[in-house]
């Protein structure tokens, strides 16, 4: 799963950007959600398959790095 | 430059120096020397001169060597400093206007090295409460009540906090959060990095609500280790987004300590790559932190424990390790000091990847605290940055955001900052050590005015 950004009308529920998107339940990642990155933009982040984000493709934003994240101590 | 001169005078001079029941000044031994502004404060010293021992063999390179502080062996020491634009000339001439100057060395500053990861505690939880003020605070009513503290890291055991604490400690279980992966119920996490962070943040606002939510528990992408991905952080701060706006406009405050970032460049794209991260204001983490901060949020993160003088071991940046989010212009950067005020070794220096200008201040750790890692302290910019974020929850008990917004605030904090250089900013401190007092009399002639 790969993290990327689409731009969908404000208020939509994860199944109503999905039919919007046209993707299936297997090619997102469900528990991730549909997350309002800048709502007054319509800007949503989501995780979809390597396959839809490109089958998106201009119409999505990403991929984006997805780095690992460590806490900052205590120093080794 | 300051400056050490090794001086010849004659032999009764260097006798007399050299006697400790005698005491000879630099005007004795030097008078003056052209273009040098000599210490006067300094008592010269003698310096002995090896001298191969009777016994020796003199072709030998391991022949017993003696020293001596003979008259006619030992030689002077004074200090002085010679202007920075005269010193190539200066060093030329003068062994050749005065045949008694043998040498002029070099007069660094010298400092005792700096606290690293694996050095004891540098003071307790204690002076880190009385360095913040918390008293003073307390006592002017901004002890963090009502005030929302999000803690983002490995979860909260509110029963540790509370019982290092010594009192009783304010859960926000409802607005707590999450990750889809994560288990566990708020503020019931094992005693790890966020309860630590935990603790630090209520040194000064003992008042504040926390809200936990354990990002760093998450196991997405099959992650075993303490440490999650970065989506996490954006769902995270969504749902920070919506606690945030059901609070009333007039009386918003909500502060986000995290002290958590991102090591190394292999779990990110190159830099100028579209989906790059650490380098890149338009990466959806970066969009919902400015976003967040917008609505009104104090969003602080660590510095990170990449300093030049001990950094980390899993840090893998090979410069300007302050990255992505920990470098936005819209958050606070916190780097650390000990509690005698003096920068730790680890934390990490600026330049920021997003920002030139970090580390914005730096706050206080090293120090024994919740007992998280005993018998080590609580230590890292992890320890500082919630520190800090004490002191901004503190603040906010009466300052919502309505009426000193978080730019406004940042500001505060930064010009009220103590430089122990006298600096303005450097990207050791930033602008310098949280002062408290100060944001306090500035609180004081604002509400005045």
């Amino acid at each position: 799963m790969v993290l990327i950004t689409v731009r969908l009308p404000a208020g939509l529920s994860l199944p109503d950007g999905m039919r919007h998107l046209g993707l299936a339940d297997e090619d997102v990642d469900l528990a991730f959600g549909l997350i309002a990155v800048d709502s007054a933009k319509g800007l949503y982040a989501l995780r979809v398959s390597d396959e839809s984000a490109r089958r998106l493709g201009w119409g999505a934003g990403g991929p984006y790095a997805d780095p690992k994240i460590e806490p900052f101590g205590p120093p080794s | 430059m300051r400056v050490m001169i090794q001086l010849r005078p004659s032999y009764d001079v260097v006798a007399a120096v050299a006697d400790p029941r005698l005491t000879a000044t630099t005007a004795d031994v030097a008078d003056r020397l052209p273009g040098v502004v000599l210490d006067d404060s300094f008592t010269p010293v003698a310096v002995p001169q090896p001298v191969p021992s009777h016994e020796g063999d003199p072709l030998s390179l391991r022949q017993p060597i003696t020293y001596s502080l003979a008259g006619e062996h030992a030689s002077v020491m004074v200090r002085g400093e010679i202007a920075d634009d005269e010193l190539t000339a200066r060093l030329s001439l003068l062994p050749m206007v005065r045949r008694d100057v043998v040498g002029v060395f070099a007069d660094p500053v010298i400092e005792a090295s700096l606290t690293c990861g694996g050095d004891p505690a540098v003071g307790d939880w204690r002076d880190v409460a009385r360095l913040m003020r918390a008293d003073e605070l307390q006592r002017a009513g901004l002890d963090g009540t009502g005030v929302a503290l999000a803690v983002l890291d490995s979860g909260v055991n509110a029963a540790h906090v509370a019982e290092r604490l010594g009192r009783l400690v304010t859960l926000d279980v409802q607005r707590s959060w999450n990750p889809a992966t994560v288990d566990g119920r708020a503020g019931e996490f094992e005693v790890d990095h966020g309860t630590m962070c935990a603790f630090d943040a209520l040194i000064t606002s003992p008042g504040a609500s926390l809200i936990d939510i354990p990002l760093l528990l998450s196991r997405a992408q099959g992650t075993t280790v303490l440490g999650g991905v970065l989506s996490d952080a954006v769902a995270a701060f969504a749902h920070l987004r919506t606690v945030l706006l059901a609070q009333p406009a007039d009386r918003r405050s909500l502060v986000v300590t995290n002290s958590w970032g991102s090591f190394s460049p292999r779990w990110d794209f190159p830099v100028g790559h579209p989906g790059n991260y650490s380098d890149n204001p338009a990466h959806p983490f970066n969009l919902i932190v400015a976003s967040l901060e917008q609505e009104g949020a104090d969003i602080l993160f660590a510095a990170g424990n990449c300093g030049n003088e001990c950094a980390d071991g899993r840090c893998a940046f090979p410069n300007r390790p302050i990255v992505g989010a920990n470098s936005h212009s819209r958050v606070l950067t916190i780097g650390g000091v000990d509690t005698r005020a003096r920068r730790v070794g680890y934390s990490s220096q600026g330049p920021g990847r997003l920002t030139a200008r970090k580390p914005d201040i730096c706050a206080y750790t090293h120090f024994k605290g919740s007992g998280v890692y005993d018998p080590g302290p609580d230590s890292g910019t992890s320890a500082a940055c919630p520190v800090a974020a004490g002191l901004v929850a503190a603040i906010r008990t009466q300052w919502p955001a309505s009426r000193l917004s978080p730019a406004e605030l940042r500001t505060l904090l930064r010009r009220t900052a103590d430089h122990p250089r006298g600096a303005d900013f450097d990207h050791d401190l930033g602008y310098g050590i949280v002062d408290p007092a100060a944001v306090l009399t500035t609180l004081r002639r604002r509400q005045a005015a």
